[in-house]
């Protein structure tokens, strides 16, 4: 779209000219995120306070500027992509203030630009701790993590972003600021904002700021790697874990193509025969309430079919059981130039049929798929390798995200888990999601949104499939 | 227009040809090279990060955007610390990419105004600073006793002081101090005075090649003339390009026969042998690692042994240390174009720095001491860096002259 050289200018006054982008070559570096969308915006802006943000809002909601709210860019569904019209990058990375850590109510109060391992080291420098751990967590921001209401393989024990943030200030799409939440762990007066803005994909209000519940830091851990088999022996081990009472902090899963892949790679002796790989850990405060979950855990394991149980004694053998799954991204880009990281969530009994139906459509369309996830909370990460300069290829991987998008909804499951829709996963949300339900979200969006400035094309099906 | 368009065409196949869209490709757009880049975390803006940065290449390649004086600082403006590289989940070696997109924007002519007219005085003067080049052995005019390698002309050693050590002032007390040092030990070198021309780094990183080889091919000669089949470095960077970047511009063979070692590979063998008997230092210190040094030339260890060597001292690390290492700024010659950049790079630093409780920065560059010393002065500081070359001979000084406790 066509930007003024007046509206640019009024930008520059509210921001300073320094944080106003318009030269190809900084709107070029705002034109993607870690997926492979890109358009690039007609002006990036970078406020530094939540008075900047809400003028700017302003000055879009007047001249109908669509506005792409953006922490790191680190999406992995398109949803800080600017849509093919363009318009307004707004980069909230500058507004990177911890204001307050509250030690007694155990809360941090945040501005959204802050890098969330940035937010975590420095309320566990005071024994605190904020658990939602994206593996994105060193290049994605609170604003982002809340956006997307962000897991992580933490979450079956500790929940996920939208269990920790208690209150937001945030700007309205016609730049009126407010404050909705606050310190008290129970809060029912009025509808719950912060709740409805989690997840919201910036769809609904820029969050500047944010109150975040904390807990006290885990001091011991205890992980172990146990191989399967076979699939459903491995699923019902998981149930059998969860049935005892255990909580554990962690439970990856790594299907045989990722097992390959990874030990391609490394030849670090991965189990080249196993159907299952999982990653478990304990965690807590006392040493002998964590190792006894640990060996409560590695007991049922073992009666319940595992064919190899390790359980680390260190620190070292701690690193070298993790480094497999650390090591799933590196080799996987190893083997073909682009992947398409899915992440259907389903419930966790539908994991096995889910990993071999996934499975027969790698067959069908001749493409590796390798497949990962947290399996304790029955979040899959299916990912597809494939070169997309290819265009029969990159058709096959379409035909084969479809397909898999309608296993996840066939077994009871949903699109995403924890990356989002933006605007990859659109087209397949009249299929997952009941009409009037989408109905009503679109009407929430217009009450706050009235002409539709804020992340447009993303969400939600097109318009006219409303 | 119509005159610069054939000129640009050929530098966007020059890029294309000199990197490849698989390698570009390669990286996966996550992000995390913004969280360790030097640059990114200052500025906070994507086209500060590596991510940004080879986004550009790759839309020049795909012929998305064209090339201007905006793209070349954008390359001009990274400190090459490598850190990038190591961090990356894929695999991507942007670090080299960076490089060499500085070689194509040189060749192109669309290098920065401040960068040209240092390749300028290394062209004419052959060190970085403009003096005249007889003038390389100026830092030792004023020492009590002059060092022994000064009238020696042969010798199985070169002590290669590199350009800063020789020519300016702020930094005289390294070779100094490590010259010194050389003689207690009884080490036998030369030093090539004239003869030594900038390492060919600075020209290397800037773009120009041809003249990298020109440097690199002097010294080499130089060095066999005076029949040396070792040389010792305090510069890392001089380390780096010897032993890294030598064999690229002349060939593996360029090299046979001789050993190329930093001042801490020889301080920590002499130290631990014996030969060497610092005085105490007790003092806490933490230990910054150049990225020539460390990250980009493996040499992580000696610095540490030396250290660990001295008796009464605690070394403590920073939060990023070894390959993870934060660059203090003043890598990429880009002081020369945004020092204010590197002014908050260093600051950075310094406060992981003053977070490990140390009295003392130490390093093994001459380059990292500058950078590291003028941003604590600036914000009034009272944290010293030292290279560790310098804190040896304080510590031996002590012991000849008896005032060791």
């Amino acid at each position: 779209m066509e930007i003024s050289r007046e509206f640019v200018q009024e930008l520059e006054e509210i921001v300073g000219p320094t944080y106003v982008h318009t030269d190809p070559v900084d709107l070029q570096c705002y034109a993607f995120d870690a997926t492979f969308e890109e358009w690039r915006p007609d002006v990036v802006v970078r406020p530094a306070t939540t008075e900047e943000v809400a003028r700017v809002l302003r000055l879009c909601h007047e001249a109908r500027v669509p506005v792409i709210p953006r922490g790191m860019g680190s999406g992995l569904a398109g949803g800080t992509v600017p849509s093919p019209n363009g318009g307004l990058v707004l980069s909230l990375t500058r507004m990177n203030r911890i204001l307050e850590i509250d030690e007694v109510n155990m809360t941090v109060t945040a501005e959204a630009g802050v890098i969330t391992a940035d937010l975590q080291a420095e309320v566990e420098r005071r024994g605190l701790f904020y658990p939602p751990d994206p593996s994105s967590i060193k290049h994605s921001t609170i604003g982002g993590n809340i956006a997307c209401n962000a897991g992580g393989p933490r979450c079956l024990k500790y929940g996920v972003t939208k269990d920790y943030v208690m209150g937001v200030k945030a700007v309205l799409a016609d730049g009126r600021v407010f404050s909705a939440g606050g310190k008290p762990i129970k809060y029912v007066t009025g509808y719950d904002l912060p709740a409805l803005l989690t997840g919201s994909e910036g769809t609904l209000a820029v969050v500047t700021e944010a109150l975040l519940r904390l807990t006290v830091k885990p001091t011991v851990v205890r992980t172990a790697t146990v191989v399967f088999h076979d699939l459903d022996l491995a699923s019902q081990a998981i149930n059998k874990v969860l049935w005892a009472g255990f909580v554990p902090a962690t439970l990856e899963l790594m299907d045989d193509t990722t097992i390959h892949t990874v030990e391609e790679y490394l030849h670090i002796g991965l189990p080249l025969d196993a159907a299952a790989l999982l990653i478990v850990e304990s965690d807590g405060r006392d040493e002998k309430v964590v190792d006894d979950e640990m060996r409560g855990m590695v007991e049922i394991f073992r009666a319940a079919g595992a064919s190899e149980v390790r359980v680390a004694k260190d620190e070292k053998e701690r690193e070298a059981l993790w480094k497999g799954r650390r090591s799933v991204s590196p080799s996987l880009a190893r083997r073909r130039p682009h992947k398409l990281g899915e992440d259907i969530s389903l419930p966790r009994s539908a994991i096995p049929e889910a990993i071999r139906r996934i499975k027969g459509v790698a067959a069908k369309y001749g493409l590796p798929i390798a497949i990962f996830g947290h399996a304790g909370d029955g979040n899959l990460h299916p990912n597809i390798l494939f070169d997309r300069r290819n265009a029969e290829e990159w058709a096959r991987v379409q035909q084969a995200m479809a397909e898999i998008f309608a296993i996840a909804l066939e077994l009871g499951g949903t699109l995403t888990g924890e990356h989002g829709v933006g605007i990859m996963k659109r087209p397949f949300v009249p299929q997952a999601l009941d009409p009037v339900a989408v109905e009503a979200m679109w009407r929430i969006k217009r009450a706050l949104d009235p002409h539709n400035i804020l992340n447009p094309g993303k969400v939600f099906p097109a318009e006219k499939a409303l | 227009m119509t005159m610069v368009q054939p000129q640009v065409q050929n530098v966007v196949q020059e890029l294309a040809a000199r990197i490849s869209h698989d390698d570009v490709l390669r990286c996966i757009r996550c992000g995390l090279c913004a969280y360790t880049c030097p640059t990114y975390r200052v500025e906070e803006c994507e086209s500060m990060a590596p991510r940004g940065r080879l986004a550009l290449v790759r839309a020049v390649i795909e012929g998305k955007l064209e090339l201007s004086p905006r793209f070349a600082e954008k390359f001009y403006d990274c400190v090459l610390c490598a850190a990038c590289t190591s961090a990356c989940p894929s695999g991507t070696k942007a670090d080299a990419m960076l490089l060499e997109a500085r070689h194509v924007l040189f060749d192109a002519g669309l290098v920065p105004e401040p960068v040209r007219g240092l390749l300028e005085r290394l062209e004419t003067r052959h060190n970085i600073s403009g003096e005249e080049n007889a003038g390389r052995l100026v830092w030792c005019s004023n020492m009590e006793h002059a060092p022994t390698g000064l009238g020696r002309s042969q010798a199985e050693t070169v002590y290669f002081v590199g350009c800063v050590g020789s020519l300016f002032p702020m930094s005289f007390s390294i070779p100094q101090a490590f010259s010194q040092t050389l003689d207690l030990a009884g080490v036998e070198y030369a030093l090539l005075g004239g003869e030594e021309w900038c390492c060919g780094y600075p020209a290397f990183i800037s773009g120009d090649v041809e003249l990298a080889r020109e440097m690199a091919a002097h010294n080499l000669e130089a060095v066999r003339q005076a029949g040396a089949r070792q040389v010792v470095v305090t510069c890392p960077s001089c380390y780096h390009v010897f032993t890294h970047v030598y064999p690229e511009l002349l060939g593996e063979e360029a090299l046979a026969g001789l050993k190329v070692l930093h001042a801490t590979e020889l301080l920590a063998d002499l130290l631990e042998s014996g030969a060497l008997r610092p005085a105490a230092v007790p003092m806490r210190v933490t230990y910054h690692d150049p990225c020539d040094l460390g990250r980009k030339s493996k040499v992580f260890q000696p610095p540490r042994r030396v250290l660990q060597a001295i008796p009464g001292l605690e070394l403590v690390e920073m939060a990023s240390t070894g390959a993870n290492s934060l660059c203090c700024g003043g890598g990429g010659n880009v002081e020369s174009s945004a020092p204010a950049l590197v002014e908050s790079m260093a600051g950075r630093r310094l406060a992981e720095a003053l977070d490990t409780g140390a009295e003392l920065i130490v390093t093994a560059c001459q380059q990292c001491k500058r950078t590291l010393s003028s941003a604590a002065r600036k914000r009034r500081l009272r944290l010293r860096t030292v290279d560790v070359v310098e804190l040896v001979w304080q510590a031996l000084e002590q012991t000849h002259s008896g005032g060791s406790r």
